[in-house]
């Protein structure tokens, strides 16, 4: 016979799934998990995805160039790290101290400058399409799932604890797309860094004790199983009992309910990952992770430095984020975990190469940075390269479906899995884009 | 299932005899049909118990074979004694009086040369005789691109939208998806890349030969095997020096396939036969060529030769073929294998009739009509989006008049509730979405439609308003729609898809892979709005209106396209509003879909599932389930003057309507007959307003005067972690798929954990406090919980369940964990 198609199918399999318009994706679904065409991972890594809002400026921290004019290159200098040769800001001095573990990759590329779809297409490797129309003002309607929904559809079992977490809020790219919201991230609405930090829903309330929800548990059970006696619990009864089974498994979990307990930290290793939003948001990655959770992802907000790209970046936000990466990969490394856990910090897109007239940088798609590590990936390397303004790509262009597929790579899903819209579109999990090689030993 | 296999088997074994009496006589066989023939002797086995064949039917009845229809696939079927038609094609024993001239391979004849012969068909003693005549069939005749390229592309997979075809194209090389753009194709093929991929000197060595025979790598592997057919004719065409067009070359006109529908068994087989029409009256094989998708691969599958395989599910399918941009289909069903016992269903109208000739088809055995407490809460939930109250269950429980249930239909239909809930599944469908039209817009337009609703203003009258809305759209509310909706494209878009359940977005970029429609149709409707001016008058509120007819272009090919609707005749007056002839067009009675349309969309809100799927999908190639009820109940609609109640009315008042949901040993599975009552979670806002009610605690939002009920918010962005959870829409899109009720894990914890609930379970003016402080004994507290929650008595199950909670705490813990368990009960959170 053939062999797969480029869209990694063969033809029968694209006839039978091309008629999606007469099949709910959930019928899809179904059928796929029955006949056991979930892709199986190769490999058990996790990861941890760290999304910059606003668009990370790559020449002031990842990708400096100190010999170009003082209006371009900005106001920082580069300095050595623990790798020879690899220099990285001034302004991350805790990361100079792991550039070790890391790869910074210094390529990237995609070309709109919108916010909405920046978001999106570094949140799920594919344009959104609709573009060229600044900060349009539509709702970020995810025409693609979320690579943390790709994991929780294809990815490995997560225990007691849902597999996709969104931690301090919902990712607005962040969402399953046509996945269906059963692979949605469970979100902890809450700051990890404020003193009453609790996870909605998981504990009971107050004034019920542990042993009223027994007796309301086993009254529920009494009661749905009348009609499981009589053989009549419909398939839409029996996929809600699903996810009560699995919301009870984490309400008596005290291993996963501990995961979510920061305060079990130790305050040394607290204060090491810094007593901020993001630093506290990677330490509670790291204890989900642990505790069998496949994808954490972690938003920070205002770094869309249009005025006071210097003061911005120096005084509020690089230092939290400084601290808390280099902590969280030496915690990793150091309990032996950072080759099963892929870190990733990513953002819509870079900045302007010249610093504006309010002392800013605006938005700049064409060439920025991003920072992989562990999972497996080789550490300590740089990827690719711009040009002496940090304006255009001169070597090893790495678009988001690349990095799409680098990502879903490590973490042993095929990237060249094909889904179908519900309009029975093929598209393929990461674009076509192919895994940036040179990160794979 | 055991028994049809063996059924099949004695059909093979009585086809078998007659192949075995040639074998005996060994006049002129091949050796592969002599293999075959072996084959099928060896899985002779059984009785004779059919009833006999009455006739044998080949098609097609004679065969022309020539230079570009080099084969032909027969059909062969057996009509037997009780009139039941079977495919056998593969089981009967073809054979050819001249190979020279055709050959046979397994159902297909093959030329070979020019000549005159004929095929013997043998089946169970009847012959039957096919003449084949073959003609120019030596070397290729000139190869036509469009005719005879482009079909090779997409047979091979090459310009499917993973490959080739996808907007990007695939390493450097893009075809149009579908084969949509002969021309653009022609020149990536001939001109592009530097003209490496054909080589004129060297035919054999072209590029476009080596990688699709894998000779060079080829990221999508060998698609085509050296010296093959398609082979033969790809190198013919570079030999001819890679003509564009032959002048006078007929163009394709129709698909036409056969059978169009038939009755199968489980684990069954159906070959189909796909012919092409042209222009010039010739006809062409297709059936390999052609492309085939199923629209429930449970019940029957389908390969890429056309063959279907039934599974052992019974139901219906219906498999789509396509070629070229024309499309037709197959009606498949599978009946159970039993025959069903006999039943009673009082029909109460059309409707159940034809449910019931249905259920009858498919050996179905409906299940009882739901009881009087299940009836009741399921029309107020399906009816006006709330629970009743327990007064209201008690009354109706106690009502003995043998018309009750048609009393409280009426009675039903008449509650103020009914506008707000309508007006919200509407505002679904229509993008009543607060962050693009801002407060005022979207809240005139949720007016808008909630004084349609209230009014029961025939709903060609309302849609036809909306359409054609002008003005401002601070005070007017429909013109927001065209503030929801901003460009010409997405008007088509959207207004085809409401109110058509035509899905053309597809032709907006090409040929619809599934239709009929094309770039041409797309933006002929699009013309309609080609020149719709939105003038901004005040921050948030534009003032609507028309500016006139303009000129419509397709983009990138700049073709002029006339305005046009869907089928429907060219509109080129200037001078007038054209949304207004459009308009005219979409709620005339004799629109093919308008009606339709709404008569599937309510059908699917009351019975859990349309009779078409998705519901607004309404093409020719996803039929309906049961498509005299859906032509009665759209007969009905236009006929009814487009009266929404009477509608409802009519599917409410039906036997089908209100069965049990509870299933027997026969209808368990089956969803697509409406042989019982298809369950559903209560949607999100729904959901809300009942725990509100059964708490006795409502819930408050932010802004909104205290009693506000969550089915009456206009604004879709209002905070409510509770309404986001549990799959409130975005209302991006025309429908009203953004609204899901797939379970999370969110929200199971939600109702079990959320203090949020617990506050209104345990809240001190709540339900349970009152009960208590009210002095009822367990037994009342517990009747009137269920009562709230449930809209029925108790079990004897759950007041046992409610005993062992009244004696395990304080009456007060006790009631509120009584509560809690019926919140999260399955009879609690779906429709029953």
């Amino acid at each position: 016979m053939f062999p797969r198609f480029c869209d990694g199918i063969d033809r029968r399999g694209f006839l039978r799934m091309g008629s999606l318009a007469g099949l709910s994706l959930a019928d899809v679904l179904r059928l796929q998990h029955a006949s056991g065409a979930d892709a199986t991972p190769k490999k058990d890594v996790n990861c941890i995805f760290i999304f910059i809002i606003g668009g990370m400026a790559h020449q002031d921290m990842w990708d400096l160039k100190p010999a170009a004019p003082a209006e371009i290159r900005g106001d920082f200098l580069p300095i050595n790290t623990r790798v020879p040769g690899l220099q990285v800001s001034e302004i991350l001095p805790h990361v100079a101290g792991v550039t070790d573990k890391l790869a910074i990759l210094r390529s990237l590329t995609h070309g709109d400058p919108d916010h909405t779809a920046g978001y999106h297409v570094m949140m799920t490797g594919q344009h959104p399409g609709f573009g060229g129309n600044f900060n349009r003002n539509v709702t970020n309607n995810n025409m693609h799932p979320a690579f943390g929904s790709m994991v929780a559809k294809l990815g490995r079992n997560s225990g007691s604890l849902p597999p996709y977490i969104s931690v301090p809020n919902f990712l607005n790219s962040g969402g399953p797309s046509f996945l269906g919201p059963s692979y949605a991230p469970f979100v902890i609405e809450a700051d990890p860094a404020a003193p009453e930090f609790s996870v909605r829903d998981i504990v009971l309330p107050e004034g019920v004790t542990g042993d009223r929800s027994l007796r309301r548990q086993s009254a529920l059970r009494a009661i749905n199983r009348f009609e499981q006696q009589v053989d009549q619990v419909s398939r839409q009864e029996q996929s809600l009992d699903t996810f009560y089974e699995k919301a009870y498994q984490l309400m008596t979990s005290a291993a996963a309910k501990q995961a979510f307990d920061i305060s079990r930290e130790s305050p040394a290793t607290r204060e090491a990952y810094g007593m901020t939003s993001l630093g506290q948001c990677c330490l509670l990655a790291r204890r989900l992770v642990e505790a069998g959770c496949r994808f954490v992802s972690i938003e920070n907000g205002h770094w869309d430095t249009h005025r006071k790209n210097t003061e911005s970046l120096r005084d509020l936000l690089v230092p939290a984020l400084d601290q808390g990466l280099a902590a969280l990969l030496n915690d990793l490394d150091q309990r032996g975990q950072l080759d099963s856990t892929l870190v990733v910090l990513t953002t819509e897109f870079g900045r302007t190469p010249r610093i504006n007239a309010m002392a800013g940088r605006d938005h700049w798609p064409q060439a920025f940075s991003i920072v992989m590590a562990g999972g497996g990936l080789k550490r300590g390397l740089t990827i690719g390269a711009t040009d002496k303004q940090a304006a255009s790509v001169t070597a090893r262009p790495i678009t988001p479906s690349d990095m799409a597929a680098t990502l879903l790579t490590a973490l042993g899903i095929d990237p060249d899995i094909t889904l179908h819209t519900p309009l029975g579109r093929p598209v393929q999990l990461a674009g076509g884009g192919r895994p940036v090689h040179e990160l794979f030993a | 299932m055991r028994l049809i296999e063996v059924r099949f088997s004695m059909v093979s074994s009585r086809l078998t005899r007659p192949i075995l009496d040639c074998l005996r006589r060994r006049r002129g066989w091949s050796p592969e049909f002599v293999a075959w023939a072996l084959l099928f002797a060896v899985s002779a086995a059984g009785a004779d118990e059919l009833p006999p064949l009455q006739r044998v039917i080949v098609e097609p009845a004679a065969v022309e074979l020539n230079g570009s229809n080099r084969v032909q696939q027969l059909l062969v079927t057996a009509e037997l004694a009780n009139e039941r038609r079977v495919d056998v094609t593969h089981r009967v024993l073809v054979e050819s009086s001249d190979a020279r001239i055709v050959r046979v391979e397994d159902g297909v004849a093959v030329g070979v040369a020019d000549g005159a012969a004929r095929l013997r068909v043998t089946s169970d003693g009847l012959e039957t005789f096919v003449p084949v005549r073959v003609r120019d069939f030596v070397g290729h005749p000139p190869v036509d691109f469009a005719n005879d390229l482009l079909p090779l592309f997409s047979k091979l997979g090459c310009n499917s939208g993973g490959c080739h075809g996808k907007a990007s194209g695939q390493n450097g090389f893009k075809l149009s998806v579908f084969g949509f753009d002969p021309a653009a194709d022609f020149d990536a093929l001939v001109k592009e890349g530097r003209g490496r991929r054909l080589s004129a000197a060297n035919p054999e060595l072209s590029l476009l030969l080596r990688k699709a025979t894998g000779l060079v790598p080829h990221g999508g592997g060998q698609r085509l095997k050296l010296g093959s057919p398609d082979y033969e004719l790809l190198l013919a065409w570079i030999r001819q020096g890679t003509p564009a067009a032959q002048a006078g070359s007929p163009t394709l006109l129709r698909l036409t396939v056969s059978p169009n529908d038939r009755v199968m068994d489980a684990a069954g087989r159906q070959q189909i036969l796909a012919t092409a029409h042209y222009s010039d009256g010739s006809v062409r094989d297709v059936t390999a060529a052609a492309g085939y998708a199923t629209n429930a691969s449970l019940i029957a599958e389908v390969d890429r030769q056309g063959l279907v395989r039934t599974g052992q599910v019974p139901g219906e399918a219906a498999i789509t073929v396509h070629y070229m941009g024309q499309v037709a289909s197959v009606q498949l069903q599978v009946p159970r294998s039993a025959q069903s016992t006999p039943f009673e269903f009082p029909s109460q109208s059309r409707v159940d009739e034809l449910v019931l000739a249905k259920l009858r088809k498919m050996h179905l055995v409906p299940s009882e009509l739901a009881d009087d407490a299940t009836f009741l809460r399921r029309i107020w939930l399906d009816t006006i989006g709330t629970l009743p109250t327990p007064d209201e269950v008690r009354e109706f429980l106690a009502d003995r008049s043998p018309d009750k249930r048609a009393r409280w239909i009426d009675r039903v239909l008449e509650r103020p509730e009914y506008a707000d809930y309508w007006a919200l599944v509407w505002s679904d469908i229509l993008l009543v979405d607060r962050q693009k039209l801002g407060e005022r817009g979207a809240y005139e337009l949720h007016r808008w439609l909630r004084e349609q609703f209230a009014r029961n203003r025939p709903y060609d009258q309302w849609v036809a308003e909306l359409i054609t809305a002008t003005g401002n759209s601070g005070t007017n509310g429909p013109a927001n729609l065209f503030r929801a909706v901003e460009t010409s494209e997405e008007l088509a878009r959207t207004i085809s898809q409401a109110f058509l359940g035509v899905r053309i977005e597809c032709a907006q970029c090409h040929h619809h892979p599934f239709e009929k429609w094309s770039q041409d149709d797309f933006y002929g409707l699009s013309g309609f709005f080609n020149g719709l001016e939105r003038k901004p008058i005040a921050p948030g509120r534009v003032h609507v209106y028309h500016a006139g007819l303009r000129e419509t272009r397709i983009p990138l090919s700049n073709k002029l396209v006339p305005t046009r609707p869907l089928d429907g005749v060219v509109f080129a007056e200037t001078g007038s509003d054209p949304r207004r002839a459009l308009a005219q067009w979409l709620v005339a009675p004799d629109n093919p879909w308008f009606a339709r349309l709404v008569a599937n969309r309510l059908w699917k809100h009351f019975l859990g599932r349309g009779l078409v799927e998705p519901e607004d999908d309404l093409r020719s190639t996803n039929p309906p389930t049961n498509e005299p009820l859906l032509a009665l109940l759209a007969e009905r609609m236009a006929g009814g003057k487009f009266d929404l109640k009477a509608q409802m009315r009519l599917i409410l008042n039906s036997r089908t309507y209100q069965l049990s949901s509870v299933t027997n040993s026969t209808n368990r599975d089956d969803e697509q007959n409406f042989s019982h009552h298809y369950v559903r979670r209560l949607p999100a806002e729904v959901l809300l307003d009942a725990i509100g009610r059964a708490t006795g605690e409502p819930e408050s939002f932010p802004g909104r005067p205290p009693g506000t009920r969550a089915i009456e918010l206009w604004d879709n962005r209002l905070p409510s972690y509770f309404l986001e959870i549990f799959g409130r829409p975005e209302r991006t899109s025309p429908c009203e798929c953004g609204r899901s009720s797939e379970p999370t894990m969110s929200q199971a914890l939600h109702l079990m954990n959320a203090p949020e609930v617990e506050a209104k379970v345990s809240s001190a003016t709540g339900r349970v406090a009152r009960l208590i402080q009210s002095g009822a004994g367990d037994e009342a507290v517990t009747d009137e919980l269920c009562l709230a929650a449930l809209g029925r008595l108790p079990r004897e199950s759950e007041r046992t369940i409610a005993q062992k909670l009244f004696a395990s705490s304080s009456r007060r813990h006790a009631a509120e964990d009584f509560l809690w368990t019926l919140l999260n009960s399955y009879d609690f959170l779906f429709v029953k």
